[in-house]
């Protein structure tokens, strides 16, 4: 890119003025490599991150230990639950366990473990059923809570489920949180990413439309429009939007209209972008050869321009995901989004600026915060290695 | 000059038209007013609400009521709102000069972090520790939404004291410092995501300003490196800076509306939740018509110091710089 020229001056500027030119070579090569695998390695971890993220979200009933809706009134807004290896006698086990929780103090939500009993943790454990994919039926998730084996005889009148593993702990209807986070990723790894999918792909298609169909009316008024749409308040409009439609919306069409309301205000960035590069490529040698051999115009911009154009096009969709990904989070954190029993990111965020809550447990109400902000700074890594040409 | 003005007056005035066209016809076929959740009331009888409805002129048809609105706007009314049940304009006039003070701090910190970074990074090599430091500020400022920061100030005030947010109004009676420091963590947390767009832009439009020969000029001439930065190579890097201003303008206003929620800052953005959740038409119009026309004279005020920055540039080379600058910048999204 542009930036990239006056470097190589400097660079040449301090080869010339050097007697020992090969050990500077030599060290810009190594400079130069490493610049390389910088770059690869941003590119690296940012698809990482993101492959980890739709991994979560394809697996999300596997590893999540409950299901994200089901309430446990007994327990709500509990901390994290304590993980023993040691119990109350000293002895140590290698086995992880868990004690069951009683809530002692309904108002300041203060927990006593009840340290008579251990339930130990298993990998592959028991709960609810769910599908895999989809297809296969099962009831295994990757950990939890080991079933307690009947115990009939024992006299004592014992509850036949164990207490619950709440690894971030309750939210108020004593729902399991980090049950609710792997499921959140559903929804907001979901409906961002499809916005923006769909508003490039329009703002693709009108902004050559626009560079080479060569209507000027047509051109300045699209252009204009994506003017005055780029410096419009666009929050404001999409609540004002969103204001049409009832607060309360089930999860299918919530998703839908999100997507179309980010179609209707996303598309102008990239219409600007497309357009201008189409008029950059239109004056170019082999445009013009392709013209003068007869080629259609669609074939012409579907064959030659576009391939062209690819690269700062994909550019701008990683750059532009990161924007609807949090329009999404900010309408449900609102409570215009996605509405409870739901979970996404942005509905498990509004729990969290409860001042009182966010003093007393703050990591764990904050974990869809850092789950938002690995997930942007992943997508802005995966685009800052596909901005460097030397990948 | 004034024919450029009048040209973006005559288009904002068209654009303001249509937004609120669009808004007011959406709101209307949204169904339900603020008086649909008093027919459940028990003590009211259908035919006060019908009265209710007369006198609010909500029972004509779609048309009549926007140009009736219209009308209104003109003589500088903005209706009732039914959730305040007082003038819209009232309402607004207080909360956008909220708003405005939130804004221009975040802007003022964004620009002097920026230069100050920026510059001091175009002056040393590429790969110096500035100009990682820079890098590293620009990806981290960058992929930090606004609402995950808003949050973490949230939790910061509440477990340490260290300052106070949120206040239901701006006291006058409140000392000076007190109210500078309830502005200052949201004009911060509001700057932040500004920082990586400005801080981007400045380094490497200073860096190549650096190499040119003016440059060369000014520092032969002998004066300070601080002169040269900012009095000779800036004015020849400022013409993205302003463009970027502009364009910046309308997501400063989107990104206020989640931190003035969390942070509890009465500006127009907590309003215009408030205004949606209660269904408030009228008062959500007024926001709606406030914002924009903010926004629109923000960057009616960019144009014009473009053209004064650089008389020469005519209409179409400055959408062309708009253009290949738009490639350019580092990215911040609308809505955080």
């Amino acid at each position: 890119m542009k930036s990239a020229l006056p470097q190589f001056e400097k660079t040449d500027a301090k080869l010339f003025a050097t007697d020992e030119k090969h050990e500077h070579t030599h060290g810009s090569r190594i400079r130069q490599a490493r610049r390389v695998l910088r770059r690869r390695a941003r590119l690296f971890v940012g698809l990482t991150i993101l492959c980890l993220f739709y991994l979560t979200a394809i697996f999300a009933d596997f590893l999540a230990p409950y299901d994200y809706r089901v309430q446990s009134r007994g327990e709500p807004l509990a901390p994290p639950t304590a993980i023993h290896f040691r119990d109350h006698e000293g002895r140590l086990s290698v086995r992880p366990f868990i004690y069951a929780r009683r809530l002692v103090d309904p108002l300041e939500r203060r927990y006593e473990e009840q340290r008579v009993r251990a339930f130990p943790l298993e990998l592959f454990a028991r709960g609810y059923r769910h599908k895999l994919f989809g297809v296969w039926s099962t009831d295994r998730h990757l950990f939890g809570v080991r079933a307690v084996a009947q115990e009939a005889s024992s006299g004592a009148l014992e509850a036949s489920s164990p207490p619950r593993l709440n690894l971030l702990g309750t939210d108020a209807l004593g729902r399991d949180r980090l049950s609710r986070l792997l499921h959140a990723s559903r929804f907001s790894l979901v409906v961002g990413p499809l916005g923006t999918i769909c508003a490039s792909l329009l703002g693709i298609i009108l902004g050559c439309m626009a560079g080479y169909a060569r209507s000027r009316l047509a051109e300045a008024l699209l252009m204009r429009a994506a003017d005055v749409m780029m410096s419009l308040p666009v929050l404001v409009l999409i609540l004002a939007a969103r204001a049409a439609f009832p607060l309360e919306l089930p999860p299918m069409r919530a998703a839908l209209l999100l997507i179309s309301i980010f179609l209707a205000v996303g598309w102008a960035e990239m219409a600007r972008l497309a357009r201008g590069l189409v008029v950059a490529l239109r004056r170019r040698e082999f445009v013009l050869a392709a013209e003068s051999i007869g080629l259609t115009q669609t074939r012409i911009l579907f064959r030659h321009i576009l391939p062209n154009a690819l690269r700062p096009l994909v550019v701008q969709v990683t750059l532009m995901l990161p924007a609807f990904l949090l329009a999404e989070t900010a309408l449900s954190f609102l409570g215009v989004g996605l509405q409870e029993p739901e979970a996404s990111w942005g509905n498990m965020l509004a729990a969290a600026a409860d001042p009182t809550l966010l003093a007393q447990q703050p990591l764990v109400l904050l974990s869809p915060a850092f789950a938002i902000f690995l997930f942007v700074l992943g997508v802005r890594l995966l685009s800052d290695g596909l901005k460097s040409k030397d990948v | 000059m004034l024919k450029l003005i009048f040209g973006r007056l005559l288009q904002g005035l068209i654009v303001l038209l249509i937004v609120s066209a669009l808004t007011f016809s959406l709101l209307a076929a949204a169904g339900g007013d603020a008086l649909t959740a008093l027919q459940s009331d028990p003590l009211v009888s259908e035919q006060t609400i019908k009265e209710l409805r007369r006198t609010y002129g909500l029972d004509r048809p779609l048309h009549v009521r926007y140009l009736r609105w219209l009308a209104d706007l003109v003589q500088g009314r903005m209706g009732q709102s039914f959730f305040y049940k007082a003038p819209v304009s009232t309402i607004v006039r207080s909360r956008l000069s909220n708003t405005l003070t939130l804004a221009v701090t975040a802007l003022i910190f964004a620009w002097a972090i920026a230069l100050a970074l920026g510059a001091m990074a175009a002056r040393r090599a590429r790969g110096s520790l500035v100009d990682r430091l820079c890098s590293v500020v620009i990806l981290l400022s960058a992929s930090t939404p606004r609402i995950v920061l808003a949050l973490i100030a949230l939790a910061l005030a509440v477990r340490t004291s260290l300052f106070n947010v949120g206040s239901s109004s701006i006291s006058t009676q409140e000392s000076a410092a007190n109210s500078l420091a309830r502005l200052l963590v949201p004009a911060l947390v509001l700057s932040v995501p500004l920082i990586a767009l400005f801080l981007a832009q400045v380094r490497e439009g200073l860096r190549a300003a650096l190499f040119e020969e003016f440059v060369q000029v000014a520092r032969a001439k002998g004066l300070s490196e601080r002169v040269v930065i900012f009095r000779h190579a800036l004015r020849a890097a400022l013409n993205p800076l302003i463009t970027i201003f502009g364009y910046s303008l309308g997501g400063v206003v989107s990104g206020s509306v989640i931190v003035e929620t969390v942070l509890g800052w009465p500006g127009l953005g907590q309003l215009s939740v408030i205004a949606v959740r209660n269904r408030d038409a009228p008062l959500l119009m007024g926001v709606v018509m406030v914002t924009a026309t903010a926004v629109l004279a923000g960057n009616l005020a960019a144009d014009i110091l473009l053209r004064l920055n650089d008389p020469r540039l005519g209409e179409e080379e400055r959408v062309s710089a708009k253009i290949s600058n738009a490639e350019q910048r580092a990215h911040v999204p609308a809505g955080s």
